[in-house]
């Protein structure tokens, strides 16, 4: 009761409905994502009051994931990349006169996805935080490698699986940079004093995840017309079709599950729902012609990873896709390391945190029954506009951290060289994955180093150790021996890779 | 415009030699860093080297048609905003966020050919006065000023 009380609070409210409000926004502005959203404005939340800054970031993320959808459905034009799924199905709709509908399914698959996921990381956060108890440096040192293995589950047709891997490793190099916390020496710092304390992740965050789409913006060749035409035509009200309850919470399950695996995201949940909800349905040929299903499976699979990517990140520091390491971000600049002792020590902010993520759905709940249509037209912005803004908003949330003008250099640094990786096809969600995993990963083993005595049997002596020697093992054989199969085919081998 | 298969192929290189570098520069930790910090460090430029290595390896058997690597798109947009972004940065200390933000939002929306004054003009007062109400006002976030 007592941490309702907190979030039914007059300043918590509000900062929720301005998080959620903003979050839908962006997200219904193509070129702009949930993490560009949050990567930005942690930086803001570091003078606020830390409940409040991380409402507004919870709001943001919820409301991004949804928001996305709108100009999917009226106007063709995905949002965020979660909401392809959805385009796919809500424009014939719209093209049909069905608009009102495929937004209507649209929101409350949403809201029925964010909500269910939200109660799962409720009921299992803590559960799984007190299990993180018992783990000593070795163990964290072999969750930090849990998650880099989760790395290659990035890799798809973009990335190759060894680019993504290194990209994981770079990064874990990266985050080496700055001074060595066993003998308190200087590494690799080529004598500049900020460097002293690491890379800050913020600013590289902010670089890899939102300069760069702006910069990718600048230099686009074509930008390609959208179609206004289905915002005119005439949309007639429909009820909600029966039976699609369930492909919602199909949706619901795989977003949860999906988001709870380190490295996979909102996208790939919209497509596993939106695939299973293809297979469920009895008629597929109306698949791709303006199924109601595939909006409400693909929709609750985006949502559902919301809830799903927090339980790794707050329970055992290991982000559960880029947006979560960003809202990890927020929590280590407000000094509450991700653990065990959030639910413990920092439980009157964790809590109240959490259950902000409720009022969030319920907020998006409501504007989007009542304006959606109306927000169709933010996608209309042009990027002339849209590109400066944000560089504005980059360049001082950058600073705004450690009043830091080398921060800035740093994030413009990240975005030029972090355009090339990309283009050459590496994984930038790996990148930074490996460098918020880096220091957790050397703590526990330069730690683990030391009580083993030099020896690294260390890191397969206890119960846990092993077990998670195995997960490692499952996580990284299937994705390998894929790769070996598509290389040792004759006719695949000769293809160009990425 | 480089040929994106050269291109991977010099950025694995670097990478080779990033990972050797880093390996050859633990012999330089001292005292109980050897036994820790340097493990560590050598673990990853192990790692990092051999991935280089075997993506390299495969990117020269795998020698299929390239086409050229579009880097940076239109080059004189993309250059501008990152030009206009350092010059941002350069006085941010001295002139703080609002008065050089007011000068580079138009000047980026002109330099990717947008010329609808009046639009750029109500933009960039509706962002500044945006960030003035809600971050400065409502949400109490020290924003930087200018320091005459």
């Amino acid at each position: 009761m007592e941490y309702l009380s907190i979030v039914l609070a007059p300043a918590s409210l509000l900062a929720i409905v301005v998080g959620t409000v903003a979050g839908i926004v962006i997200g219904a502005m193509p070129g702009l994502t949930a993490t560009m959203a949050v990567a930005l404005l942690v930086p803001f939340t570091y003078t606020m009051d830390p409940v409040l800054g991380l409402m507004l970031l919870g709001g943001i993320y919820c409301g991004a994931m949804y928001g996305g959808s709108i100009p999917a459905i009226l106007l063709n034009t995905p949002g965020t990349p979660a909401a392809v799924a959805t385009a796919i199905e809500g424009y014939p709709m719209s093209r049909a006169g069905r608009g009102p509908l495929a937004l209507k399914i649209s929101v409350v698959a949403s809201f029925v996805g964010g909500t269910v996921s939200v109660l799962v990381l409720l009921l299992f956060a803590p559960l799984l935080a007190r299990q993180a108890l018992a783990f000593g440096p070795a163990e964290t040192f072999l969750l930090a490698l849990m998650g880099l293995a989760g790395i290659v589950s990035i890799a798809d047709e973009n990335t190759s699986l060894l680019k993504a891997l290194l990209a994981g490793v770079l990064g874990m190099i990266i985050a080496v940079v700055g001074t060595d916390a066993m003998s308190g020496s200087l590494r690799y710092t080529m004598g500049l004093v900020e460097l002293i304390d690491g890379i800050n992740f913020m600013p590289a965050l902010i670089g890899l995840f939102s300069m760069i789409q702006m910069l990718e913006l600048a230099g686009q060749r074509h930008a390609s017309a959208i179609d206004t035409s289905t915002l005119a035509r005439a949309q007639r009200s429909e009820p909600m079709p029966k039976g699609i309850g369930r492909y919602m919470a199909l949706g619901s399950g795989t977003g949860t599950v999906v988001g709870i695996l380190p490295g996979e995201g909102a996208t790939i949940a919209a497509f596993l729902s939106y695939n299973f909800a293809k297979r469920l349905a009895g008629a597929k040929a109306r698949f791709g012609h303006g199924a109601p299903e595939g909006i409400a499976a693909a929709e609750s699979g985006n949502n559902g990873c919301v809830g799903g990517s927090l339980v790794p990140t707050l329970t055992l520091g290991i982000p559960g896709n880029s947006v979560a390491a960003a809202l990890m971000g927020a929590f280590i600049i407000h000094g509450m390391i991700p653990g065990p002792d959030l639910f413990a020590v920092h439980a009157d902010k964790t809590y109240p945190f959490i259950y902000s993520l409720f009022i969030a759905n319920a907020v998006f709940l409501l504007v989007g029954i009542t304006v959606a249509p109306y927000l169709a037209r933010i996608a209309l912005i042009p990027p002339a506009i849209m590109v400066p803004v944000i560089s504005a908003f980059a360049v001082l949330g950058s600073y705004s951290l450690n009043q830091s003008v080398f921060d800035v250099y740093l994030m413009i640094g990240f975005a030029f060289f972090g355009l090339i990786l990309k283009k050459l096809g590496y994984s930038l969600e790996a990148l930074i994955l490996g460098l918020i995993l880096g220091p957790i990963a050397e703590g526990g083993f330069s730690q683990g180093m030391i009580i083993g005595r030099g020896s690294p049997a260390i890191f397969f002596q206890s119960g846990i150790a092993k077990v998670m020697w195995v997960v490692i093992l499952a996580l990284l054989m299937p994705p390998l021996i894929g790769h070996a199969r598509r290389l040792l085919r004759p006719g695949d081998a000769r293809k160009p890779r990425p | 415009m480089i040929a994106r298969a050269t291109l991977d192929r010099l950025v694995l290189a670097g990478f080779v030699v990033l990972a050797v570098l880093l390996w050859s520069s633990t012999a330089d930790y001292s005292g109980i860093a050897q036994k820790t910090s340097a493990k560590y460090v050598r673990f990853l430029a192990g790692s990092f080297g051999i991935l280089s290595a075997a993506q390299l390896l495969m990117s020269w058997g795998s020698a299929g048609p390239e086409g050229p690597l579009d880097l940076f798109g239109r080059a004189g947009r993309f250059f501008g905003l990152l030009a206009a972004l350092i010059a941002f940065a350069l006085v941010f200390r001295p002139l703080g966020f609002f008065l050089p933000a007011a000068v580079f939002i138009p000047l980026v929306a002109l330099l990717l050919g947008y010329r609808n004054y009046a639009i750029i003009a109500v933009s960039t007062a509706g962002v500044l006065l945006a960030v003035w109400l809600i971050f400065v006002q409502l949400l109490s976030v020290n924003l930087p000023g200018p320091t005459f």
